[in-house]
């Protein structure tokens, strides 16, 4: 059984943390040297997350439809989206492995994975305030 | 010092994946039954893909002779790949193939040939333009995407370079020379469904490129034996391949008439390229990337030129990254006491010298002025993420440095 009962679950917990972390000054500046607009496609279920990272512009974080046109398309079920944030998920074997399939220039997102991993914490700390420790034990 | 406690050198993997479903083929005078061989795959009518160079050894002349064997009819000769290919060159292949009803693909060529013909089926097969498959597992597939990929038209490689090991792999890397970038294509449909070991067929290789691609199979096996994500069974081919290239490489790039070690450094390419099936490569492949992207450095003499300084710099990042390194140098014949990266490095920068490549990237055309920009293209290199050590952008600065 998937941990998100629908795609408003997803926006209300993986969404939030990407307006989060997109209203970090420092890790935006970071995560825009991406020079991207990267898209992350849902299934189980189906949701989409499209975040706009440019250098020199402010940083978009789309729940649903949008009117961006993504450079990099990651599709994965959102439990492996929920498991990454978690730090559960080695993002080379999911690569490997299909669970994550993607679309475009995707080392422009890939050159993220090593910064992202401080925030891990952060989600974990996310769910739990809002009362879905449940969600963080995976 | 990054910290041990998130990788895993030894032991039993949580998960990894070995694939090999190409059907391989070695030995002598195969060129000649290439027809008899290409038609066990669905083969009836070949579209040969290959290089100016290559027509012009007589080598083209000789397998299009070995396929009449099968009965095979030959559709055209595409013979424009160059160094490194590009997407407009991909479309001009898979156009070919339209226009004269072949319904397979015979690369005869090294990695450029052999990744053109790959993108080449795709286009052919699924239409498109070339960067629209770039990625990760992305080719229309069963099941919504979640099943097996849509079979491409069959494809044979005769690999006339013994070191990409493009032959046997699911992925395909093209140029984007606008962009001054090298993207990849990467799925299982990709995989060749027959590869022909001959050792006639790098006859006529000359010594530097002989030299150079051994050199970029060495770092297939080396950095997939100490990448993240080794694993027993790529173990198994790193290892072997490794046996093959010592005793064969210095042999195949100086005495031209030796086909017994031409032959055997031609399956040790094949040998060496198995980890990357669980992506399994190092920093050299990332910071040679970038120098190939940014300053058209040939893959293998970039990593002939930055492999030493990656082992040195991951050997001190760990005892269990350092024990990996051990059974390579053990392999080699080193007594390197407790210093195995630097023995194993000055092991490899000895033999860099001795086939008679440049040893410094400054001798290739990287200036100092370029490190930023290749410091960029290498953190973003997937390799990176699977280098046993995790680099910050200042340590790759450095390497940079060192090697230029």
């Amino acid at each position: 059984m998937p941990y998100f009962n629908d795609d408003q679950e997803v926006y209300r917990y993986l969404g939030r943390l990407f307006l989060d972390l997109l209203a970090d000054e420092e890790l935006a500046r970071q995560f825009r040297t991406a020079n991207t607009v990267v898209q992350y496609r849902y299934r189980k279920p189906e949701s989409q997350i499209t975040v706009k990272l440019l250098e020199g512009e402010d940083g978009q974080v789309d729940l649903g439809a949008t009117q961006l046109e993504p450079e990099v398309v990651m599709t994965m079920d959102a439990d492996v989206a929920h498991r990454f944030w978690l730090g559960k998920v080695n993002v080379t074997v999911a690569l490997a492995r299909g669970q994550i399939k993607t679309k475009g220039p995707v080392a422009k997102i890939l050159k993220l994975v090593p910064l992202v991993k401080p925030v891990f914490p952060r989600y974990r700390a996310q769910l739990e305030a809002a009362g879905r420790s449940d969600l963080a034990e995976v | 010092m990054d910290s041990a406690d998130d990788r895993q050198m030894a032991g039993f993997k949580d998960f990894y994946q070995y694939t090999a479903p190409t059907r391989v083929i070695a030995g002598r005078e195969l060129l000649g039954s290439v027809g008899f061989e290409f038609a066990k795959e669905g083969a009836r009518r070949v579209l040969l893909v290959t290089d100016a160079v290559i027509r012009a050894t007589g080598l083209v002349d000789r397998v299009t002779e070995g396929l009449s064997d099968g009965e095979l009819e030959l559709a055209a000769i595409f013979d424009g790949v160059p160094q490194d290919s590009d997407g407009a060159v991909v479309a001009a292949i898979a156009a070919l193939a339209a226009e004269t009803g072949a319904d397979s693909f015979l690369a005869l060529g090294g990695g450029s040939v052999m990744d053109s013909a790959k993108v080449a089926n795709v286009l052919f097969t699924h239409g498109g333009e070339p960067r629209d498959w770039e990625g990760y597992y992305g080719l229309p597939r069963a099941l919504e995407g979640a099943g097996r990929a849509e079979e491409l038209a069959p494809l044979a490689c005769i690999p006339t370079t013994a070191g990409t090991g493009s032959e046997v792999s699911f992925a395909a890397v093209i140029k984007d020379r606008e962009a001054r970038v090298k993207y990849q294509i990467a799925d299982f449909a990709l995989i060749p469904r027959l590869a022909i070991l001959d050792p006639a067929a790098t006859a006529t290789l000359p010594p530097q490129i002989a030299a150079a691609t051994g050199m970029d199979a060495m770092t297939h096996a080396i950095e997939g034996y100490v990448s993240r994500e080794w694993n027993p069974h790529a173990d198994a081919c790193a290892l072997h391949a490794l046996r093959l290239i010592d005793a064969n490489l210095e042999r195949a790039v100086h005495q031209s008439d030796d086909e017994t070690a031409r032959g055997n450094m031609l399956i040790a390419a094949s040998l060496a390229i198995a980890p990357t099936t669980s992506g399994a490569l190092g920093l050299a492949h990332s910071l040679s990337h970038a120098c190939g992207a940014c300053y058209d450095v040939p893959h293998g003499i970039g990593n002939a030129i930055n492999l030493p300084a990656s082992i040195e710099y991951n050997a001190a990042g760990g005892e269990d990254i350092a024990a990996r390194y051990r059974d390579i140098g053990e392999l080699l014949g080193l007594q390197a006491g407790g210093e195995i990266g630097q023995a194993l490095a000055e092991h490899i920068r000895e033999r860099v010298r001795s086939l008679g490549l440049p040893t410094r990237l400054s001798q290739v055309g990287v200036p100092e002025s370029g490190i930023a920009l290749l410091v960029q293209g290498a953190m973003g290199d997937a390799c990176t993420l699977v280098n046993p050590r995790a680099p910050t952008a200042e340590d790759l600065a450095e390497l940079y440095r060192r090697a230029l």
